[in-house]
């Protein structure tokens, strides 16, 4: 009797350690932080599905999200339970059945989509739309606490996983396309209270002011609307930034338009910038530079350095030091790019003039959508190739010199496709150090998906396509082993987590979550 | 015993009585009582068919804990029911103006969340006895404090009526809040079942672990019919101190 207490005493002390160490880990049998771990790889240690028997993988269960329009979500799992979110809502679900557990559902005014939530302690913390981040129990969904970080009455919304460094959860903001100036604020797990905030866009008179041409820095966008990484050892918190404000137009703010479509090297304590990267200066074609950053240890040039890669929307695939900032190099990874000839020694883009948007519209390529966009890529650290959902597509863009509004849906101008160009998608394996696409995976379908990726230790990359299948390919050659069609257009990535001792792999579709495991009777 | 046809008419009484005491006011704001009072004799006429006559839903869905209907504004409720809802099984109704805002009042009656109504008890008494003589925080949490036995009620003035409130606390398997069957773990751990197939189970048991079961070990599991909420809140709390807890508990709203 006294054993079993002690035993019991010792299980409960063990749940509830969802801690730095944890997370670092990496993804194996959890899947603690959006992107699998906090250097952003999306790579599992998991090999029990593998190249040899990933043809018997069959569907496990499927959980339908009621009202469910639009899942974003990338699933997190701990101890056998999935935690996902839908706008405003979490849903926290047997891992190895897809039975509900509890379902906590956030009163806001206000819906957008929700790409997931975070683990840290005994909580799980998730952001309703309208800027509240809400702290839950995570075995019961009992509120803890919720809290307030922007106002969606002045036009804020929220859309991103948030990621936990040293007890605080860093959010950000989305609202960028109505000018919001955009920041990046690190709360409390305990108690919710803001430590630091670190805006995008200077205040007038600050360093970077004078890139604006004296527009004002309160309407300056730059929103933080995805997950960033985090190195422990440099103590840098990596994010990434949207663009300026308004989005196709830049004549009232004439100049780089500091820090949008930038990543942001800021100290994990402070929140203060130890450098910047800008992929795309005066941005007038929404190319926000949102998409994962990718951290890895490389021998560069004879060199080990720590990399930070990162495939822009802008076409160009770039490699920087992440200590420093220091430019390395940046290859196109698309045939449909003409706005820029190459990236300089400065990383600084050779645009090709006459390409900003005109009332009469100009084609330039790629489309709005990017040529990638926040559709996780993922990297296999053993193979050296990173894998990046790409479209190949061109846009016309138009652009109208009026006075901008803001908060009044004015964007200064706009996109619109080029019918008889469709837009074509690849799954993409990038040489993560030359940059050279090793193989490519053309997909079927329509353009309209947001699906991005996950890689596995059992030689496989999974990607969703965009006619609503789940694909599994041979992580070197591309070759396709499995897919299974669910139907429904997706717009999350996928992940992979172990429950009763089996591994399975998981997508949303728009309204659905897949559960996949390899069949046995 | 509980559950008697005397037992639960002194529980019915006993609401009545304390309905009455609390003055609960279902009744949207904007609406007057006799309007709401004139839109559910409609209602019963027109929507119970499909809504069920106390709104809890049937062929259509609920109308009272539907986060839809709390969402909509006045207008859109109006418009729902004035043109129906297309591509659904919701037919349009060809009333007069009038008719149709005393529906909308009452349909929003359904949904009134307590916090937007005023119970004229003591609040403050009333959190003193949650967290301790009533010993209610036992089970219940608010605010990431308490027990895991019960639901969570940090919002539930902001999701539940006054007098659903109330019936929970008089006459607690009057309904059982789903994801709380009481069950008992091998033989002897008091648990709530948060879902359960015939071919798995999760359950929480009182000390905070979660048993995701398989196959054979749902015979681990017995059920126990009725739920751990206590059935004696009635006769052992006077009614000035129900008042006080429903006072206190409508108060606790997430924004
Ligand atoms: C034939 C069955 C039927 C009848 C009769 C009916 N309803 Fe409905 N009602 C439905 C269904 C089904 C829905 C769900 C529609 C959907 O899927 O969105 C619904 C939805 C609603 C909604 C929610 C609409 C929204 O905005 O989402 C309201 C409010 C409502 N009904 C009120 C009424 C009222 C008041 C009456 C009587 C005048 C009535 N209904 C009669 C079937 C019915
Ligand atoms: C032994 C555990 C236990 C204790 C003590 C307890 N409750 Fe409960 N309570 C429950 C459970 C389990 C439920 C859910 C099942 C049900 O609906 O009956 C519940 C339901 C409720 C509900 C309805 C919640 C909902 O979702 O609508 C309220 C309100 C409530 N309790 C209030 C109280 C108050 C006030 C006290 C103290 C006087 C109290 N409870 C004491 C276990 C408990």
């Amino acid at each position: 009797m006294r054993l079993l207490l002690c035993a019991l005493v010792l299980s409960a002390a063990a749940i509830g350690q969802i801690d730095e160490a944890a997370i670092l880990e990496g993804a194996g049998d959890d899947w603690l932080t959006y992107s699998g771990d906090y250097a952003s790889l999306r790579h599992s240690s998991l090999d029990q599905i593998n190249r040899e028997n990933v043809g018997s993988l069959v569907t496990k269960w499927v959980y339908h999200v009621p009202g469910a329009r639009r899942l974003e979500t990338t699933p997190l799992v701990y101890d056998g339970v999935m935690y996902l979110t839908n706008t405003n809502e979490l849903h926290a679900l047997d891992a190895g059945t897809g039975r509900r557990i509890w379902t906590y559902v956030a009163e806001a005014p206000r819906r957008a989509q929700n790409r997931g939530a975070a683990l840290w302690g005994d909580a799980v913390f998730f952001l309703a739309a309208d800027c509240h981040l809400v702290k839950l129990d995570r075995l019961t969904g009992a509120l803890i606490w919720t809290r307030e970080f922007a106002s969606y009455e002045e036009g804020y919304y929220t859309s991103l996983a948030p990621l936990i460094v040293k007890g605080q959860v860093l959010v950000g903001t989305a609202g960028g396309g109505t000018g919001q100036r955009g920041f990046v604020a690190a709360l409390s797990t305990d108690t919710g209270e803001e430590l630091w905030r670190f805006w995008t866009v200077p205040a007038e008179g600050e360093p970077g002011s004078e890139t604006w041409g004296g527009f004002p820095s309160k309407w300056g966008g730059a929103p933080t609307w995805t997950t960033g990484s985090y190195d422990p050892e440099l103590n840098l918190i990596y994010w990434p930034t949207g663009n300026p404000w308004p989005d196709f137009y830049g004549g009232r703010r004439r100049g780089d338009n500091l820090y949008s479509n930038s990543v942001l090297a800021l100290d994990a304590d402070t929140g203060e910038m130890k450098w910047y990267f800008q992929f795309t200066p005066h941005d007038t074609h929404d190319w926000d530079a949102n998409e994962q950053l990718v951290l890895v240890d490389r021998e560069y040039n004879g060199e080990m350095r720590k990399l930070m890669l990162h495939a822009d929307r802008n076409g160009f695939y770039y490699l920087l030091d992440r200590e420093t900032g220091e430019y390395l190099q940046a290859t196109r990874f698309v045939e449909r790019l003409d706005w820029a000839t190459g990236i300089d020694e400065s990383g600084r883009p050779i645009e090709v003039p006459g390409l900003e948007p005109t009332p009469a519209g100009v084609k330039v390529c790629p489309s709005v959508r990017g040529a990638t966009n926040w559709m996780s890529p993922s990297i296999n650290p053993e193979i050296g190739l990173l894998y990046v959902v790409t479209l190949e597509m061109c846009d016309i863009y138009t652009g109208s010199a009026k006075e901008p509004v803001p908060s009044s849906g004015f964007r200064g101008g706009g996109s619109q496709q080029i019918p008889s160009e469709p837009g074509q998608f690849y799954l993409r394996a990038l040489d993560s150090l030359s940059g050279e696409i090793r193989w490519e995976y053309k997909m079927t379908g329509p353009a309209t998906m947001w699906a991005g990726t996950v890689s596995t230790a059992g030689g496989l990359v999974f990607t969703g396509d965009d006619d609503g299948a789940l694909v599994a390919l041979d992580a070197r050659t591309g070759e396709a082993l499995w897919h299974f069609s669910m139907g429904n257009t997706l717009y999350a990535s996928p992940m992979t987590f172990t429950a009763d001792g089996k591994q399975y792999v998981t997508i949303a579709t728009a309204n659905d979550v897949f559960t996949f495991g390899l069949f046995s009777d | 015993m509980f559950g008697s046809e005397s037992g639960y008419n002194a529980h019915a009484v006993r609401l009545g009585i304390l309905t009455a005491l609390t003055g609960v006011v279902c009744f949207a704001a904007d609406y007057t009582p006799a309007a709401v009072e004139a839109g559910k004799a409609q209602f019963l006429d027109a929507c119970a068919a499909c809504h069920g006559t106390n709104g809890e839903g049937g062929f259509g869905p609920s109308l009272v804990d539907g986060r839809e209907v709390r969402r909509a504004d006045d207008e859109q409720l109006f418009k729902s029911i004035q043109q129906g809802v297309s591509g659904a099984d919701m037919p349009p109704f060809s009333f007069p103006d009038e008719q149709i805002w005393n529906l909308v009042g009452f349909v929003r009656s359904l949904s009134a969340p307590a916090v937007e109504s005023n119970v004229d008890g003591d609040a403050a008494a009333g959190e003193a006895l949650f967290f301790g003589a009533g010993g209610c925080v036992g089970c219940h949490r608010i605010r990431g404090r308490g027990g895991l036995l019960g639901p969570d009620l940090s919002v539930i003035g902001s999701s539940r009526r006054i007098d659903q409130i109330l019936e929970a606390l008089l006459d607690p398997n009057a309904r059982i809040t789903a994801g709380f069957a009481a069950a008992t773990l091998d033989g002897n751990v008091r648990a709530v079942v948060k879902n359960h197939t015939n071919f798995s189970a999760q359950v929480l048991d009182s000390s905070g672990r979660l048993h995701l079961l398989r196959g054979d070990e749902l015979e681990r599991l017995r059920f126990e019919g009725e739920s751990w909420m206590p059935r004696d809140v009635a006769t052992r709390l006077e009614d000035h101190l129900v008042r006080d807890l429903v006072a206190f508990l409508s108060r606790q709203a997430a924004r």
